[in-house]
């Protein structure tokens, strides 16, 4: 079972299944996982792969500075936390999100600088379950200025929040405007999205997200609300590096 | 049959010589004659890959008494040094070639006619400078070794709309935009044939790295009204009727309709990615590439207009 959504387009349930389904290929135990799982995860000795988790990828980074990815741990017992990693990025360490009220979904976009694998593992109970898939790149993304910085005023709408919740699905999809700067492009310091916070209508927190360098410019995150949470309004609270705050409010 | 129309001539042989002997691929030309003088060279049909050597847009070529128009020059060097071949051999040489838009499969054989001069729109121009490197980079990675010896040539000579007349052959070209920002069409005023480059795919799916879906409707609507008795597209076979402006039209209504629907339904875009082409247009040719392709391309377009903003700084 997968919340999946490729089958809400006509033809979209064969053509997930032609995809692949999100299944992660055998031969992903290689790479960086070992030394990520001990540096990055907390020294799990013990993880596996299992189809209840799912993670969606392209073959190939059509546009290496944005990489859509979905990883859906719902099929996986109770979740607290699942990490995002990129084995051969600058920055491997892309998200860590803590669904807590929320459902182990998460939906984002990463700019990817070299061809290779990128995981998402989530932890239930004392377990690690790893998810993930290779990712052929031209790759650069993460070196590259950010496209605003193109504009004569990259502050121009510079936080801008949009957000839409489906209460019937419990999607919830929110986007910030941000360059998302890495530091690693001449002459642009870092300054990118630090955590974004998810709370319900009486402040209290639903889901929290930490975010580095790997995330795409203009970030457009997917969640999944259980029921009630799903019918709103959902509060919406970010920093960034330079101490910058945004905060929404989206019902549906 | 032409199926077959551009391969590797190595074929099995190649897997008894060592590695490095896989490394001098040709081209196989399958040129014929769809009208009086204007000879075909049609492109496979699939994505830019080592099986076809990134022969895969089609090229015209007008018969005049000082040699060939060459219409597309290639996708490489060595593409362009085969059609150039071919020209000299058979039509008497090259009078001058044309690009119709500034996507690498189109001109990176530019290099075989540069004794020529080499006719684009100002726009086409600008956009083969700034990106030849990139584009470059690209197909070396694609294509190996088909690109030994492939350094990108802008276009040499400008062009707008209009008549033009090449080695006492009529041209009538069309500057419009699209596919690219932009794209040349030209009509051969002695066949009455258009050679329409990629504002037109037939029985292939359209790819869209740099399309205004809306502008490219406004060029189809031109380029549907026009007079002619016979279609080259950019990507596809020639035609007598007007099927690849139907085609090409109901692909980018039927991929906005699905992009929006997508992000109107709360779906991620890899979901969309996933999801494969709209049902109608799964069987096309390079697809289901070309529509994960333009997912990734088109998708910020129609997600925003379904995010509604509800916040900002604080």
């Amino acid at each position: 079972m997968t919340a999946i959504l490729s089958h809400k387009l006509p033809g979209g349930g064969a053509g997930l299944a032609a995809f692949g389904g999100g299944l992660t290929p055998p031969d992903l135990d290689r790479g960086m996982w070992d030394l990520h799982r001990a540096d990055l995860l907390g020294a799990p000795d013990a993880w596996r792969g299992d189809p209840g988790l799912r993670l969606l990828a392209p073959a190939n980074a059509e546009d290496a500075r944005h990489v859509p990815i979905l990883a859906d741990a719902t099929g996986l017992g109770p979740v607290d936390r699942m990490v995002v990693t990129i084995d051969y990025s600058p920055f491997p360490l892309a998200l860590v999100f803590h669904p807590g009220r929320a459902l182990p979904l998460l939906g984002f976009g990463v700019k990817y600088e070299i061809a290779g694998p990128i995981r998402a593992s989530a932890r239930t109970g004392a377990e690690w379950i790893m998810g993930g898939a290779f990712i052929d790149a031209m790759g650069g993304g993460c070196s590259a200025p950010a496209a605003t910085h193109a504009r004569p005023d990259w502050q121009d709408g510079f936080g801008e929040m949009r957000a839409r919740l489906w209460p019937d699905t419990g999607r919830l999809r929110v986007g910030i405007r941000h360059p998302m700067d890495t530091g690693l492009a001449d002459g642009i310091p870092a300054h990118h999205l630090t955590d974004l916070t998810l709370t319900d209508a009486q402040g209290g927190e639903i889901a929290r997200l930490e975010i580095h360098e790997p995330l795409e410019e203009n970030p457009v995150l997917t969640f999944l609300l259980p029921r009630d949470l799903a019918q709103g309004p959902v509060g919406i609270t970010a920093r960034d590096t330079s101490g910058f705050r945004f905060s929404g409010k989206v019902a549906p | 049959m032409t199926l077959t129309r551009r391969q590797t001539l190595l074929g099995a042989a190649a897997a008894l010589l060592p590695v490095a002997a896989r490394a001098a691929p040709e081209y196989r030309l399958d040129p014929r004659q769809v009208a009086d003088g204007v000879w075909l060279f049609e492109g496979a049909q699939d994505s830019i890959a080592r099986g076809n050597g990134g022969a895969i847009c089609n090229v015209a070529m007008l018969e005049t008494p000082q040699g060939a128009i060459v219409v597309e020059t290639g996708g490489t060097l060595r593409h362009g040094t085969a059609l150039r071949a071919f020209a000299d051999q058979r039509l008497g040489g090259v009078v001058a070639a044309l690009n119709t838009h500034h996507h690498p499969d189109h001109w990176f054989g530019n290099g075989a006619f540069a004794d020529r001069p080499i006719h684009a729109l100002p726009g086409c121009i600008a956009a083969q400078k700034a990106g030849a490197q990139a584009l470059s980079d690209g197909l070396y990675r694609i294509l190996g070794s088909w690109m030994q010896g492939t350094a990108p040539l802008p276009a040499t000579a400008a062009v707008e709309g209009g008549d033009l007349t090449l080695g006492g052959r009529g041209l009538t070209l069309l500057a419009l935009s699209g596919h690219t920002p932009a794209d040349l069409a030209l009509i051969d005023r002695r066949s009455g044939i258009l050679i329409a480059g990629d504002l037109l795919f037939l029985d292939r799916a359209p790819s869209f790295p740099d399309a205004d879906v809306a502008v490219w409707r406004a060029a189809l609507s031109t380029l549907g009204a026009l007079p002619v008795t016979g279609t080259i597209p950019g990507h596809g076979p020639f035609h007598r009727d007007s099927r690849a402006v139907a085609q090409t039209l109901a692909y980018l209504d039927a991929f906005a309709a699905r992009m929006d629907a997508a992000a109107n339904l709360g779906l991620s875009p890899i979901e969309a990615l996933a999801a494969g082409p709209m049902p109608a247009f799964a069987a096309l040719a390079a697809n289901p590439a070309e529509y994960r392709r333009a997912t990734v391309q088109q998708w910020r377009a129609h997600e925003i207009s379904a995010l509604p903003v509800i916040g900002g700084s604080v």
